[in-house]
């Protein structure tokens, strides 16, 4: 009888003993993979590798909702159609009138830069995507795209949606990419303050409604409802698109800096259509893009992505 | 096709089902209410037929849920093996509580694993939840007693079904 036995080595390869062993062993398993997880560079590869294999399931979740979609859409009255094409139509006739402008003062921005010499900057252009409708860990701040390595997405890419900037493209597989929130805790974005210039860096919180600029000057310029833009430094993201606007400023007098908190303006957590971001010089006169994040390691596979577009 | 086959063959199937119920978006509030399915599948599986779940499985399947749903690589296998090795531990004794015993058990079970997993999610610096996190294990013990029963009349037909 084992558990009678007085030795410690025979109640260590009881049945009893054996559990408990191999509970800690794989305890530590779980442990390690948390830790490499949380900061080395190993299991993200894993990730990827077991998220390819199983791509056609998040489809397959995400054929509900979509049909769920086109049911409410085909049921919709044609009096709701009829205002809403109305709306959207003057919508577009705003939005035109706004382009023309933009574009004579592009033209313009061009010819100055010409006469200054200076790189001629660059132009964006920007692809549609939707979001994948799939139930993921509230705690991982991120969402899954329909678009993957066959439409050309890049790890790094900047995605936004209609209001603000939402993060960017984490890891890309065929036909779906997982997108990385601003909320992220690991998440830094660099940003400029839109009416005086300051640039900071804005930090998620792991709240999606909330982002934390913790390294603004005491005496720097920030008032409440101040526009965050993107600052274009890091090379990631494009500069001047809207992130957030400033909802509280703390001056404590015994610290260097004050603490601000901003809150996001892209719908971080309901959104449903995205935009992902292409980077061009604007003088490139052939297919060949400036993207960014040159240097990452999967650079040359998207050369050859884009070489065959 | 041997029995054992079959009962295989019926866990992973009945383990596809759950991680798509998992994967599966809910309206707004009602994502709060979500059970563990997944947890609820395996605990079942570990009180009926010890041999076939072992901590390696659990360890297993917890890392491919760790993938598909996004978390920190390693969080659902952590929670799953602590599970499994909860439900052997306590095998003998689980096994033979009637019914509403067995599901406050498990409610125990659940929310032990909720614990868990804000202890880790906190280590990483994320905010603590509201109040509805812990409705989750409440849904996962007020199902219990109807998922034994479906998923023992869905192992009793596919056993039917191949003799």
């Amino acid at each position: 009888m084992a558990r009678l036995s007085p030795s410690g080595s025979a109640r260590l390869f009881s049945p009893e003993g054996l559990r408990t062993a191999r509970l800690m062993m794989y305890l530590l398993m779980c442990v390690a993979l948390m830790a490499m997880d949380y900061r080395g560079h190993y299991v993200p590869r894993i990730r990827s590798a077991i998220e390819a294999a199983f791509e056609p399931l998040y489809h397959l979740v995400g054929l509900p909702s979509r049909a769920v979609k086109t049911v409410t859409e085909y049921s919709r009255s044609y009096q709701q159609l009829l205002d809403e094409n109305r709306n959207l139509s003057e919508v577009i006739l705003q939005q035109s009138g706004s382009i023309q402008q933009l574009r004579a003062l592009q033209e313009e921005n061009l010819r100055l830069r010409a006469l200054l010499e200076a790189t001629s900057g660059r132009h964006f252009e920007f692809r549609f995507a939707e979001m994948v409708q799939v139930n993921l860990d509230p705690f991982s701040h991120k969402v899954i795209i329909d678009r993957g390595s066959r439409d050309g997405v890049f790890p790094g890419q900047a995605v936004l949606d209609g209001t603000g900037v939402m993060g960017q493209v984490a890891d890309v597989h065929f036909g779906l990419s997982t997108v990385l929130l601003i909320s992220d805790p690991d998440h830094a974005l660099p940003v400029q303050i839109a009416r005086t210039g300051l640039r900071t860096v804005a930090y998620g919180t792991g709240e999606t409604a909330t982002l934390l600029l913790p390294n603004v000057p005491q005496q720097a310029d920030v008032r409440l409802d101040d526009l965050l833009v993107t600052s274009g430094l890091g090379d990631r993201f494009p500069p001047g698109f809207p992130v957030a606007r400033v909802t509280t400023v703390d001056r404590d007098a015994g610290e260097t800096f004050s603490v601000v908190r901003a809150r996001p303006l892209a719908a971080l957590d309901r959104g449903r259509e995205v935009l992902l971001v292409i980077q061009r010089d604007a003088d490139a006169t052939g297919p060949k893009e400036n993207m960014p994040g040159n240097n990452e390691p999967g650079q040359a596979a998207e050369d050859s992505q884009e070489a065959t577009e | 096709m041997s029995p054992r086959r079959e009962r295989r063959s019926t866990l992973v199937l009945v383990l596809v089902v759950a991680v798509l119920l998992t994967l599966l978006p809910l309206p707004g509030q009602l994502e709060a209410l979500r059970p563990y399915w997944v947890g609820l599948v395996l605990i079942y599986w570990a009180l009926e037929l010890r041999e076939m779940v072992s901590l390696g499985l659990a360890f297993l399947i917890g890392v491919l849920l760790d993938v598909l749903t996004a978390s920190l690589m390693g969080l659902n296998a952590l929670s799953l093996v602590v599970l499994i090795y909860l439900v052997q531990r306590f095998r003998a004794r689980l096994r033979f509580f009637p019914p509403w015993q067995q599901a406050l058990a498990v409610l125990g079970l659940l929310v032990n694993d909720q614990i868990i997993r804000l202890w880790v999610t906190s280590l990483l610096g994320e905010p603590l939840p509201t109040w509805r996190y812990w409705l989750s294990p409440l849904v996962g013990m007020a199902l219990w007693p109807w998922l034994f029963l479906l998923l023992d009349r869905v192992r009793a037909g596919r056993r039917r079904a191949s003799s």
